[in-house]
């Protein structure tokens, strides 16, 4: 794991450029360009909003809503969109992987770091969609570095796992992305943690702390959530924690399995 | 080279290099495989009868500062060698050990994002190829001025024509400044003009003792420009030495297989990978017949700077026969590049000691140029396995091309304006250097 990270930072500058190129390649050629990075969240908190409140007609008392959901949405758009970037990240190049001797692991990388920076140049349109609301933001934003920190770190270990086996088993991508869907809805972006009822002998606390366990993204989002909307410190530090283990482990495994694969890589994509 | 670094660049040992064939059903991974395999930790094993093996233990050292090329038919393992020597590939067993930073001219313009322009995408290139951000920019302005493109660096590399983007590429891509360059047949980029400027490029390289590595099917490049050659055949180095003799034992062993598919209408040249005929070479004393001497002489019996295409041409073999056999001589022609320009064999009948045996040509009627000539002898039937090779050259006659007939230019009946019928007779006879016109009848 060491290496790997550690080969990584010595290929800084690859990974820079291409993060820089995917960027800039992204939007060029269209209208509106760098927009689109904000128009997507927005519409998509848009429709929530409009199915969840204005159609399905929630109770009133939920303040803010259309603030609640975006500020768990960009962070699960971050995740979901590393996941399903970074899946296919190894197996699409392979006009790199066959033709130059090339670093594998930056290009699950490029992916998580990609959005990375699309997700910090999100924050601030999560601000200002707050000062509507009436959220004016609160020395509490400094929790937001050690909860990124996780959450990056949580996000490449997956990719890496995900990049790697992909190379061999290419329905990955298709189980990746039903997966993404499904679990956007058990993730509380549109409900609050707080809304998790007592499961079987558990007591209410007990079974957050077990969706939380199962779902690393839920104390990740809920985090988020803590910062923005509910302004105070993150509440539920056990559950960070526990993802912060989680994600270790899981770079421990990914990054094994990477470097036993990746010099298959150039045979089989 | 004089002054050429000591020590080796690159070394190969016993390299194995297989690869599994997928289109078996049954080895079709699945997830549960993947999850056995991911759970156990275990490299993937290939099966003996699903596996392919392109390099099949390869030894090479190439020695810092040469410039090696790399000939052999197409799917003889090649490729895959210099993948390997990249580090692209890994070895299935062996290890490949390279000194220095290496670069490779594999495919051109890796990583090239046709909606960037020419600058962004040098950028972006070179540091693929392993240059530091600095370094790059360092030599953008060399690598634009190379390229020739003009104004067209600031375009998107989209709009560029195929030629301008190879310039570019292979501009980025000889700026890399390696200690070992590898080149897999892109020598002849762009117009004459740019292919001109990128060989002197590649002898810069050379005389700055840089190791080149150079995959390619032009033997004429082997021949004039690597110091040495490795000839690889059915996955393994069947001959390593000075370019010449390489590429000479390639060509006569191709002429020879070529030969071979004429006449049992199955060529060892139509399989893919397949070594070529002949590939062990037989112990010498395992041969009855064996040729001592090849002289290629004019009437006078002298050896000769150049031959006349006018001239018969006479080839001598000076032969040796142990016990008594049946032997059959053997005398291929063939053009400087290689081509069979005819194959002729002679049944001497039995055979003991030593004697000659001439060929000879009544009219040589080769154009002028370079031939070689390739005899071998073999007694009882058995496998041709030493050969004697001779070169000769011809003086240059009117015309071109590799042979030389014997030819007449006519005029036939000419119908004039006027209505009288004329019969007018151009025939043109040459000798070496002249033309003379010969019966003009009005």
């Amino acid at each position: 794991m060491i290496r790997n990270l550690s080969e990584l930072y010595q290929y800084r500058a690859l990974l820079m450029a291409l993060s820089v190129r995917e960027l800039r390649a992204r939007y060029r050629a269209s209208v509106l360009g760098f927009l689109w990075t904000f128009l997507n969240p927005t519409l998509s908190m848009f429709v929530y909003w409009l199915v969840f409140q204005v159609v399905m007609v929630r109770s009133g008392s939920f303040r803010a809503f259309p603030y609640f959901i975006f500020s768990g949405l960009l962070p699960w758009i971050f995740f979901s969109s590393s996941m399903l970037g970074g899946t296919t990240s190894v197996s699409d190049r392979r006009d790199l992987l066959t033709k130059v001797r090339f670093p594998a692991q930056v290009l699950p990388a490029t992916v998580v770091l990609t959005n990375l920076i699309n997700l910090l140049l999100s924050v601030p349109l999560l601000i200002g969609l707050g000062l509507v609301f009436g959220f004016v933001p609160t020395w509490h934003l400094v929790f937001l570095l050690p909860v990124l920190l996780v959450q990056t770190f949580f996000t490449l270990a997956v990719s890496y796992l995900l990049a790697a086996l992909n190379v061999a088993f290419r329905d990955l991508q298709h189980i990746v992305a039903s997966v993404i869907q499904l679990a956007f809805f058990l993730t509380p972006i549109l409900w609050p943690m707080s809304q998790i009822p007592a499961l079987g002998s558990l007591t209410q606390g007990e079974s957050r702390q077990l969706v939380g366990a199962l779902n690393p993204m839920a104390p990740l989002v809920n985090a988020w959530q803590d910062i923005f909307y509910n302004q105070q410190i993150p509440s539920d530090w056990t559950g960070l924690g526990i993802v912060a283990v989680e994600a270790l482990l899981i770079m421990l495994v990914s990054t094994a399995v990477f470097e036993r694969r990746r010099e298959e890589f150039a045979e089989l994509v | 080279m004089s002054g050429a670094p000591r020590g080796d660049a690159v070394v190969i040992t016993d390299v194995v290099k297989a690869f599994k064939k997928t289109s078996r059903r049954t080895e079709i991974t699945t997830f549960k495989s993947e999850l056995v395999r991911l759970l156990t930790f275990k490299r993937k094993l290939i099966e003996p009868s699903t596996r392919i093996e392109a390099l099949k233990g390869v030894n090479l050292r190439i020695p810092k500062g040469s410039t090696v090329g790399v000939i052999g038919r197409n799917g003889s393992g090649k490729s895959t060698l210099l993948k390997l020597m990249t580090g692209i590939y890994a070895p299935t067993s062996g290890t490949v050990k390279v000194e220095g930073r290496i670069s490779a001219l594999l495919e051109l313009g890796a990583g090239f994002h046709p909606d960037f322009t020419g600058r962004e995408n040098i950028l972006i290139n070179g540091i693929i190829l392993g240059m530091s951000r600095n370094e790059v920019k360092d030599r953008v302005p060399a690598i634009i001025e190379f390229a020739e493109l003009g104004d067209f660096i600031d375009e998107p590399v989209r709009t560029y024509s195929s030629g301008m983007f190879m310039r570019l590429a292979f501009a980025v891509a000889t700026h890399v400044d390696p200690e070992v360059l590898i080149i897999d047949e892109i020598l002849s980029v762009g117009d004459e003009h740019f292919s001109r400027k990128s060989q002197a490029r590649m002898n810069e390289f050379r005389s700055a003792g840089k190791t080149i590595v150079l995959v390619t099917h032009d033997l004429g490049t082997v021949e004039r420009w690597c110091d040495s050659a490795a000839w690889i055949d059915g996955g393994k180095v069947r001959m390593f030495g000075r370019s010449e003799e390489v590429v000479r034992e390639y060509r006569r062993a191709v002429a020879a297989a070529e030969a071979e598919g004429e006449k049992t209408g199955h060529s060892a040249l139509s399989e893919p990978g397949l070594a070529l005929p002949g590939e062990a070479p037989a112990p010498p004393e395992a041969s009855n017949a064996t040729l001592s001497g090849i002289r290629v002489l004019d009437t006078a019996g002298a050896q000769r700077e150049l031959h006349a295409s006018e001239q018969p041409l006479i080839v001598e073999l000076a032969y040796a026969v142990e016990r008594r056999a049946a032997v059959k001589f053997v005398i291929d022609v063939m053009s400087a590049d290689g081509r069979l320009l005819f194959s002729t064999d002679f049944h001497a009948g039995e055979l003991v000691g030593e004697g000659t045996v001439r060929l000879e040509l009544a009219r040589l009627g080769l154009g002028g140029g370079a031939y070689e000539i390739f005899a071998s002898a073999s007694a009882n039937g058995e496998k041709v396995i030493q050969v004697t090779r001779s070169g000769f050259n011809v003086a240059p006659s009117h015309g071109h091309g590799l042979m030389r007939p014997e030819l007449k230019w006519q005029l036939g009946a000419v119908q004039l304006a006027g209505g009288a019928q004329v019969a007018a007779t151009h025939a043109v006879a040459e000798t070496n250097q002249q033309t003379s016109l010969l019966g003009k009848t009005s």
